[in-house]
């Protein structure tokens, strides 16, 4: 075991190419109006009630549905999925382990990503929407089950129809690859 | 006339007759192995296609690798030897004389031809190895192994005294395949049994086409597009 472990720490396969200039503008454009739908209709709508709209993990969003598109992990079921289970774990090892915040966090990411491969919803921001409900403060722990509905499965369904709107215009883009 | 690039070096492409000579039946069907596809080239036509590729060339070759070899497998059972036969074949009765075989082989440019009965049931199959090993040199027999000997000898072959037949000569009984025998097993007959050609027949053992690995490379080698081209799109 010893030399095979340490040899395959080296990696063995190369990073795919650089992306030309036409996908990185693309890439740019979806991520802005994606996020910039979403931090409007929240600061429009939620600014100074207790509920939100946006919340960090769909920075990590976009960055799937608008900059690898193609990508599995960046699929309506994956995008919509793994953010609403992701949540509901969250809420449920805060609620459960609320006197140990480290390891409801642990316990909740952990979680969501076991739930997320059984259920073939992978997708990396879901670990952040688990971990959210943990240490995302007061306002979000108020929220209690809600918060899978709003912000997380509104928000992430405001993503996705800009990302159909988006990134069908491009001739080389097309989105999704598959809704299930 | 000696078709020297096919004879005994089974199907590969790439010409690397040790590894298909050991390995499976799996491994001896339609070796495109010699292809080799590189990383380099994984990575250029990732090149071509616009848009982030969630995917590095490893874990590609190793599911085009996968997948090669299921469509490869799946494709030598598709096609049967009535598929790849030709149907005209040129063939001899047992008491045809050997010189008259000679001269169909060279006519005709071919290196072997079976030997039918008046039903046109195959007896056996007379091939050059033959003729030559019946010229007394050895079963390594080779055009070069001829030349070898004549200058050597400082002179050519001389034929025996009596001339034989078609039928004394051949090689019987003749391996032979039916119009439903599959690509997968065409070929493991041929690589194992280190022929060249095997006659086709019918359920009563008449001949109706022959198989040649010439046919079999332009069967394999027919079909090579990818029609879920990106371009396309």
């Amino acid at each position: 075991m010893s030399m095979e472990y340490f040899r395959k720490m080296k990696g063995s396969s190369q990073s795919p190419p650089r992306v030309k200039l036409p996908e990185i503008v693309w890439s740019w454009i979806g991520g802005f109006l994606g996020i910039a739908m979403v931090g409007y209709l929240n600061d429009r709508f939620f600014e100074g009630t207790d509920l939100i709209l946006i919340i960090g993990s769909f920075g990590a969003s976009a960055v799937l549905i608008f900059g690898a598109v193609k990508s599995p992990l960046a699929q309506p079921p994956n995008l919509l999925g793994g953010h609403v289970f992701s949540a509901l774990i969250g809420v449920t090892a805060y609620k459960v382990l609320t006197p140990y915040p480290w390891l409801a966090g642990a316990v909740g990411v952990a979680t969501a990503i076991a739930v997320m491969h059984a259920t073939k919803t992978l997708h990396p921001p879901g670990g952040a929407t688990a971990l959210i409900a943990v240490i995302g403060g007061e306002k979000v722990h108020n929220l209690g089950y809600l918060y899978a509905a709003i912000p997380v499965a509104a928000g992430a369904a405001i993503m996705l129809a800009v990302a159909l709107l988006i990134n069908n215009i491009p001739k080389a883009r097309k989105y999704p690859e598959f809704w299930i | 006339m000696f078709d020297g690039k096919l004879s005994g070096s089974g199907i590969s492409i790439g010409g690397r007759k040790e590894r298909i000579m050991q390995s499976d039946q799996r491994d001896a069907a339609i070796s495109l192995s010699g292809v080799g596809l590189t990383d380099e080239d994984i990575y250029e036509a990732m090149r071509t296609i616009p848009g982030y590729i969630d995917i590095t060339p490893a874990d590609f070759k190793e599911l085009y690798c996968i997948a090669y070899m299921h469509a490869r497998e799946r494709f030598a059972r598709s096609e049967s030897a009535k598929d790849i036969m030709v149907e005209r074949v040129i063939h001899v009765p047992p008491d045809a004389p050997l010189v008259e075989v000679a001269e169909i082989l060279s006519q005709n440019r071919i290196s072997g031809l079976p030997v039918i009965d008046r039903d046109r049931r195959v007896v056996g199959i007379i091939s050059e190895k033959d003729i030559l090993s019946h010229l007394g040199i050895e079963d390594t027999a080779s055009f070069m192994a001829i030349v070898a000997r004549c200058v050597r000898a400082g002179g050519c072959i001389s034929l025996p005294a009596q001339a034989p037949t078609a039928g004394e000569i051949m090689t019987a009984p003749a391996i032979t395949v039916r119009a439903d025998t599959d690509l997968l097993e065409i070929i493991r007959l041929l690589s194992e049994n280190r022929i060249n050609r095997l006659p086709v027949t019918d359920s009563e053992g008449r001949l109706i086409g022959i198989l040649a690995r010439s046919d079999i490379l332009n069967t394999t080698l027919r079909s090579g597009t990818c029609p879920w081209n990106i371009s396309g799109r």
